[in-house]
């Protein structure tokens, strides 16, 4: 029992470092149709800037909003150059292949910037783990829980309570009756992407002390992440966290019970059932587009 | 080669070198991974072989000629290698190679090499089959001067089970080409000793999680974990156990070494154990020499070579060429391979004294008796056995009758 809950704990863990970096996905989707597809690499650069803000001894906590802005930036950025002229001409794949080329394009700056090492980021919280029904939990991981919950329920809250929030999910159900009602859809995609690489480079920071901070640390969990958001759905925020957190527990469990080697197989599996059998995700809702 | 065709390759390499020089120099190719994971080996390496290039090149160079490198980054990625092969090949028309770190980037580029007639000095790469492919050809170009898993593997378990005294140890390995070659050598080795490890577990490159395969060790009750990948999946591994509360020893391949694994395991990593045969200490003049002119020329962060051992085979490596070129008086590569497998001088390396390192049959310079034991303490290797240590200023020659390596399986169709 004792190692059951010690799967489910770190497949907790696990899943949650996917799901808010699906969480990126879902917020740029949710206006514009499109996904940013260097996910991975936002999160990435937050979690070096992070690093070198640390490293220049700024304390970890006053360093997390900096990095926001930056993400929040860099966001935009990519919105600007890769999203928007694809958006304008109402090309389907441009951005695909724009954000992806972003992507690839910050990858090689943050390799020439930082190196290609893997570097270690100081652990805010004590490196001990603590006894918690039986199990062992790293502090640092409870944090990467709380802190993505956190996160996720105040952009949700955002969008439901706030004026701004209410264009953003106007913007989401017609985009052309939104703009005729007044709203600047395009700065509200903008502003989309800019939510989204901040909550990646948010994510970047939060989980750089328990994997390994480095140019390449980007790549594997932004396309976990891009799985978990299809699993749970590109429009439900509740399916993101369960789908991160089946997502992380497959893993974890599949490890223990059948084999290591296998250990990604079932996750897979279930993206595969997923779009067979309910397209939109798990908790997405279907939507039916009117030619 | 057409003539004129050479003429006008010549030219191009003066004009782009803009030296005026008569003799052209002569091409070294370097391939190895200078990103990634396994970026520290590939750097050290490279910088290893920048250094004795530069030293033979202020001495004079070889046959009158320059050395010059053509250095490649093969990301670690078996088709990035395949590709600078044959640039190196095709156009660079390199006199031989130097490098390959990775053994599964070894094992898919080589054979290029070995149909061009060119041959390679292994400096890294341990996969026991590396320089085996082509045993069923008359001649082989690959050679190496690294430490292979059928040396490593028995080293490891003859720590684990003979010397410390371990009777259920488990093996956790990644599942690259490299970690699951060492894994079957880890087996073997154990089951010479009449020992089955009681839990054996894959994992992936860039995994971030080690829960699972650590659960398994823990449970199966293994009392030390014997490992076989590449430092970032190492230092996880460290990092699992101190999440877990669970802390064994580990020991593993030569990896454990690694800058990244050191730094990013922190105190977790301290302990670890690994066969090495090179460890950052001046106990022999060349030693000293090596280390002091590394420290000056790449300043490595706290005077720490990121992969000594990688370092300083990436250094004796061009020292091997450059006599076997002097001796052939040649840069045609069946000359080369010829000398190489019949050096009549001792060369001097940072490693050992390569005393005919080489015969026909016989492509491994480092034997079983070379390597030492290398523990992890203060976040520096340092010698495990105070004895190692104490006799560390005798140089430790081949000996091919050394015991303790596998018998290496042959050629697999």
């Amino acid at each position: 029992m004792q190692i059951f809950t010690q799967l489910i704990y770190s497949g907790i863990a696990l899943g949650m470092i996917y799901a808010v970096i699906a969480f990126g996905y879902q917020l740029t989707f949710a206006t514009s149709d499109t996904l940013n597809f260097g996910q991975g690499d936002a999160l990435m650069l937050g979690a070096l800037v992070g690093l070198t803000l640390v490293g220049l001894g700024v304390n970890y906590w006053l360093m997390i909003p900096m990095v926001c802005v930056f993400g929040a930036v860099q966001g935009m950025v990519v919105e600007r150059i890769g999203v928007r002229p694809a958006i304008k001409i109402k090309s389907e794949f441009g951005w695909i292949m724009s954000t992806i080329a972003l992507g690839i394009i910050f990858k090689n700056v943050a390799e020439n910037v930082w190196g290609h090492d893997d570097l270690k980021f100081p652990s805010p919280l004590p490196e001990s783990p603590i006894k918690f029904l039986g199990a062992n939990v790293l502090p640092m991981e409870i944090l990467v829980v709380v802190g993505a919950i956190a996160l996720m329920a105040a952009v949700e809250v955002f969008n439901r309570r706030s004026i701004y929030g209410k264009a953003v999910v106007a913007t989401f159900n017609d985009r052309d009756a939104a703009k005729l009602m007044g709203i600047n859809t395009g700065l509200v995609i903008t502003f989309s992407y800019a939510l989204s690489s901040m909550s990646a480079a948010f994510a970047g920071v939060l989980i750089a002390p328990l994997t390994l901070t480095g140019a390449t640390m980007g790549a594997v969990l932004g396309l976990k992440a891009f799985a978990v958001a299809i699993i749970g759905g590109l429009t439900s925020g509740m399916g993101i966290i369960v789908g991160g957190i089946i997502l992380g527990i497959a893993e974890t469990t599949t490890g223990f019970y059948l084999s290591t080697g296998y250990k990604d197989v079932p996750g897979l599996v279930l993206l595969l059932v997923v779009l067979a059998l309910k397209p939109a995700g798990l908790f997405g809702k279907t939507v039916i587009k009117k030619v | 080669m057409i003539p004129s065709l050479k003429l006008t390759a010549l030219s191009l390499l003066l004009a782009s070198s803009g030296l005026a020089m008569a003799a052209d120099p002569i091409k070294i190719g370097v391939d190895g991974p200078f990103t990634g994971g396994s970026s520290s080996m590939g750097v050290s390496m490279r910088d290893g072989v920048r250094l004795a290039v530069d030293e033979i090149n202020k001495s004079g160079g070889v046959l009158g000629r320059k050395l010059e490198v053509v250095e490649r980054d093969d990301e670690a990625k078996n088709e990035r290698g395949v590709q600078i092969a044959q640039e190196l090949i095709n156009k660079e028309k390199v006199a031989a190679l130097v490098g390959y770190i990775n053994t599964g980037v070894a094992l898919a580029s080589e054979r290029f090499f070995q149909e061009a007639k060119i041959p390679v000095m292994n400096n890294v790469a341990t996969g026991s089959i590396v320089t085996h492919q082509f045993d069923d050809q008359p001649d082989n170009y690959i050679f190496r001067n690294a430490a292979h898993d059928s040396i490593q593997a028995p080293m490891i378990v003859e720590e684990a089970i003979t010397r410390r005294g371990f009777k259920k140890v488990a093996i956790l390995a990644d599942s690259t080409n490299y970690g699951q070659l060492g894994r079957a050598d880890l087996e073997k080795a154990l089951e010479l000793k009449g020992i089955k490890p009681v839990a054996v577990e894959k994992f992936n490159i860039k995994d971030v999680d080690m829960t699972a395969q650590l659960l398994k060790a823990k449970e199966a009750g293994a009392e030390a974990i014997l490992t076989y990948g590449i430092g970032p999946e190492l230092a996880q591994i460290a990092n699992g156990m101190t999440k877990l509360g669970w802390k064994v020893p580990m020991v593993g391949s030569w990896t454990l070494s690694m800058a990244n694994f050191i730094d990013n395991a922190g105190p977790g990593g301290e302990g670890a154990r690994m066969p090495q045969t090179f460890i950052q200490e001046a106990t022999t003049p060349k030693r000293k020499a090596f280390i002091e002119n590394y420290l000056k020329t790449f300043k490595p962060k706290n005077n720490r070579i990121d992969s000594p051992v990688s370092a300083a085979q990436g250094y004796d490596s061009v020292y091997l060429l450059a006599a076997a070129i002097k001796q052939a008086k040649s840069t045609d590569g069946p000359k080369i391979k010829e000398a190489l497998e019949d050096l009549k001088t001792p060369v001097e390396g940072v490693v050992t004294i390569y005393n005919r390192p080489f015969s026909k049959t016989d492509h491994e310079a480092i034997t079983a008796n070379i390597p030492v034991f290398g523990e992890v303490k203060g976040e520096r290797v340092v010698f495990a056995y105070p004895d190692d240590a104490k006799k560390a200023s005798e140089v430790r020659l081949k000996d091919a009758n050394a015991k303790g390596a596998l018998a290496v399986p042959a050629k697999k169709k």
